[in-house]
């Protein structure tokens, strides 16, 4: 069966730098896999994933979603992905619900069914209390939380997550990460998340890779990595090993 | 593709409204802008007609002629006529030295004998047209070498040219008008002489012709221009231009905010999420409009100004005010697309539409600028908008004689748009 995420050779240089950002990538990422895509600051998770997203594009390289190819049919692709950027992407001097009406609308949703999604989604993520309230308001927790339902309103097949939990408390994070999982589980969502919260990926993601330089420099289901390195009993101490302790930026 | 164009005007007109300050900045900064320009431009225009040139007058001719000439500068109302400095009458050399100093921007010297001078030239024309057998009609005529009626005008040096043709041209009036009514006197006087008739009293010579100053308008009603009706047309645009910066800034903002990049990944054209704030702040450039309007009509005249007329119809207005509005909405599209920060697009943006409102006419109208300039205006959208409203309101132009004004604004900002999408695709993806 064909990878429902096919990456080749994927290369991304910017303007003015001296290495690639992203060199020479494949992957294949599986119909409904929580897919960890794990790097040092630096390492090209982002660039991947905005090209993943067409936020950017790549210099070299195909990348195939459900056999669709992101050069030539990006618009059926973008049906069909969500996007959580890492920046909360909201406007802060709208309520949450005219937040998530205008993202809704944007992907093509509106009356009734835009409403009912809105009302079960901030139901899931205890925003109902706040749903009136500018995003001005909120904390950094229901911010986030608020970020993710703009990215799923329209229940996407693929969601591209690019560090969605960073900066927030353990009990949003906690929220955010079961419906995750249960959005995984229920609907068969395909997730690709990047993340450098090696304990938080362990326990959530199905399968890993690690990037390091645009490069993927180790790759699979993360209790096996675990297991293939008997010396270590923790991802982080992979990473490490795998990666280095030098500082990165 | 509708939806994502009113979702996106829903947004930022839910934007704008939440914007205390740059809600000001839209209506109440040009609001005070066209009631200070005006009150400024309509005090200057007081002052300039209330301003008399001072004038020193030192009349040695106490006759017809002097006497005919300082109350024909006195009755004119724009001189100030002084006989008299410090209460003595002055000198030549002292009056010389006051209009040098610019004490007096005028001094004028009428000789002794002036009149005596003048009459004599008369009789000896008039006797000239007798013929020889008539013998000799006056006692005395003008002989060759005898001292002509002369008057010394001197001025500031700083005086322009063109006001002293003003004053000369003014001086030769009252002296052709002392003139006539001389030969007219002597004529009489020659009449009861030869034949016997005495004619009755001149009715004066003055003003026998009607001069009646209009300004070229329409066949329909004749609108005088004025402060008012330069400054609420000029600022109003010059406001509508002045959108460029939020919504420049707008654009700017949701690109820094990750905003625009979210949006990218969201099906169908982007462009549908930018014509969304195009359509709202189109809009709020004619509201603009209609509110620096009501303005002239309804402020201005409390301020003592007189109220800006409107023309006859009303659909010309509206299709100038539209285009206007757009060029400046597709102007404001384009800085926010093309400049990289908030800080660039607002110093650009307002120092363009700065300049471009100078060239356009909009702080000095180009009736006043140089040749060269008044060509170089000509590109300047803002004089399209401008032109198109005076010959609505000066003019009395209908919507087709606007039309061309209206094609070039709509141009405008079509290009303007069109390079935005391409500058987009091509350097900020």
């Amino acid at each position: 069966m064909p990878a429902f995420i096919d990456i080749q050779g994927l290369t991304k240089r910017y303007r003015n730098a001296d290495e690639n950002a992203v060199d020479n990538l494949s992957l294949q990422i599986n119909q409904a896999e929580i897919f960890g895509l794990l790097g040092p600051n630096g390492a090209g998770k982002t660039t991947t994933i905005s090209i993943l997203c067409n936020q950017i594009i790549a210099n070299s390289g195909q990348v195939y979603i459900e056999g669709k190819s992101l050069n030539s049919d990006r618009e059926n692709i973008k049906k069909i992905i969500g996007v959580v950027p890492q920046d909360i992407a909201l406007y802060p001097k709208l309520s949450a619900y005219e937040n998530l009406r205008f993202f809704g609308n944007m992907y093509g949703l509106s009356g009734n069914d835009l409403r009912d999604r809105i009302s079960i989604s901030v139901d899931i993520f205890g925003l109902r209390h706040k749903l009136n309230d500018k995003i001005a308001t909120f904390s950094g927790g229901m911010k986030r939380r608020v970020n993710l339902i703009a990215g799923i309103l329209h229940r996407p097949k693929v969601l591209f997550l690019d560090e969605p939990t960073v900066g927030i408390d353990v009990q949003s994070k906690n929220v955010i990460i079961e419906h995750l999982q249960n959005l995984n589980r229920n609907e068969g969502t395909t997730i690709v998340y990047t993340s450098h919260l090696m304990d938080e990926a362990e326990k959530f993601c199905t399968q890993i890779a690690i990037i390091d330089m645009g490069k993927i420099i180790a790759e699979g289901k993360p209790k096996q990595m675990i297991k293939e390195h008997p010396s270590f009993n923790n991802l982080e101490d992979i990473f490490l090993l795998l990666t280095g302790r030098s500082l990165r930026d | 593709m509708w939806l994502k164009f009113k979702a996106s005007s829903i947004k930022e007109t839910l934007l704008l409204v939440r914007d205390r300050a740059g809600l000001a900045m839209l209506f109440i900064m040009p609001m005070i802008l066209i009631l200070i320009m005006s009150l400024l431009q309509q005090s200057t225009l007081t002052m300039l007609e209330e301003q008399k040139t001072p004038v020193l007058v030192i009349n040695y001719d106490q006759d017809t002629f002097g006497l005919s000439i300082v109350q024909g500068l006195k009755d004119a109302s724009f001189f100030h006529v002084s006989e008299k400095t410090d209460g003595n009458l002055p000198t030549e050399d002292l009056l010389k030295q006051l209009v040098l100093e610019g004490n007096y921007r005028v001094g004028i010297i009428i000789h002794r004998g002036a009149s005596k001078q003048l009459r004599l030239k008369i009789k000896k024309i008039i006797q000239d047209q007798f013929p020889e057998s008539e013998g000799e009609l006056f006692e005395e005529v003008y002989e060759p070498g005898q001292p002509s009626p002369n008057v010394e005008v001197y001025f500031d040096p700083v005086t322009k040219v063109n006001f002293k043709h003003a004053v000369t041209g003014a001086l030769r009036q009252f002296s052709a008008t002392v003139e006539a009514k001389m030969i007219f006197e002597i004529y009489s006087d020659l009449l009861i002489d030869l034949i016997d008739i005495k004619l009755n009293e001149s009715p004066g010579f003055t003003e026998m012709v009607d001069f009646d100053e209009k300004y070229a308008t329409g066949n329909k009603s004749r609108i005088i221009p004025n402060a008012v009706q330069h400054n609420v047309p000029a600022w109003t645009i010059f406001a509508m231009f002045f959108i460029v910066i939020p919504l420049a800034g707008n654009i700017i903002k949701e690109r820094e905010s990750g905003m625009s990049l979210r949006l990218k990944t969201m099906p169908g054209s982007n462009m549908a999420v930018i014509m969304g704030k195009v359509n709202v702040y189109f809009l709020v450039g004619i509201l603009q409009a209609v509110f620096m309007l009501m303005i002239g009509i309804f402020i201005l005249p409390l301020f003592g100004m007189p109220a800006l007329k409107l023309a006859n119809s009303i659909i010309p207005l509206l299709v100038v005010t539209l285009a206007v509005s757009l060029a400046a909405s597709g102007y404001g599209v384009l800085i926010g697309i093309v400049a990289t920060t908030q800080e660039q697009s607002s110093i650009f943006g307002s120092i363009s539409v700065v300049i471009l409102a100078a060239l356009g006419g909009i702080w000095v109208p180009t009736f006043m600028m140089s040749e060269m300039m008044v060509t170089v205006s000509k590109m300047s959208p803002l004089n399209w908008g401008l032109n198109a409203y005076y010959d609505i309101f000066l003019r009395n132009s209908g919507t087709y004689e606007v039309l061309p004004y209206v094609g070039l604004l709509t141009g405008f900002s079509l290009i303007c748009i069109v390079f935005s999408f391409f500058y987009s695709r091509k350097f900020k993806t």
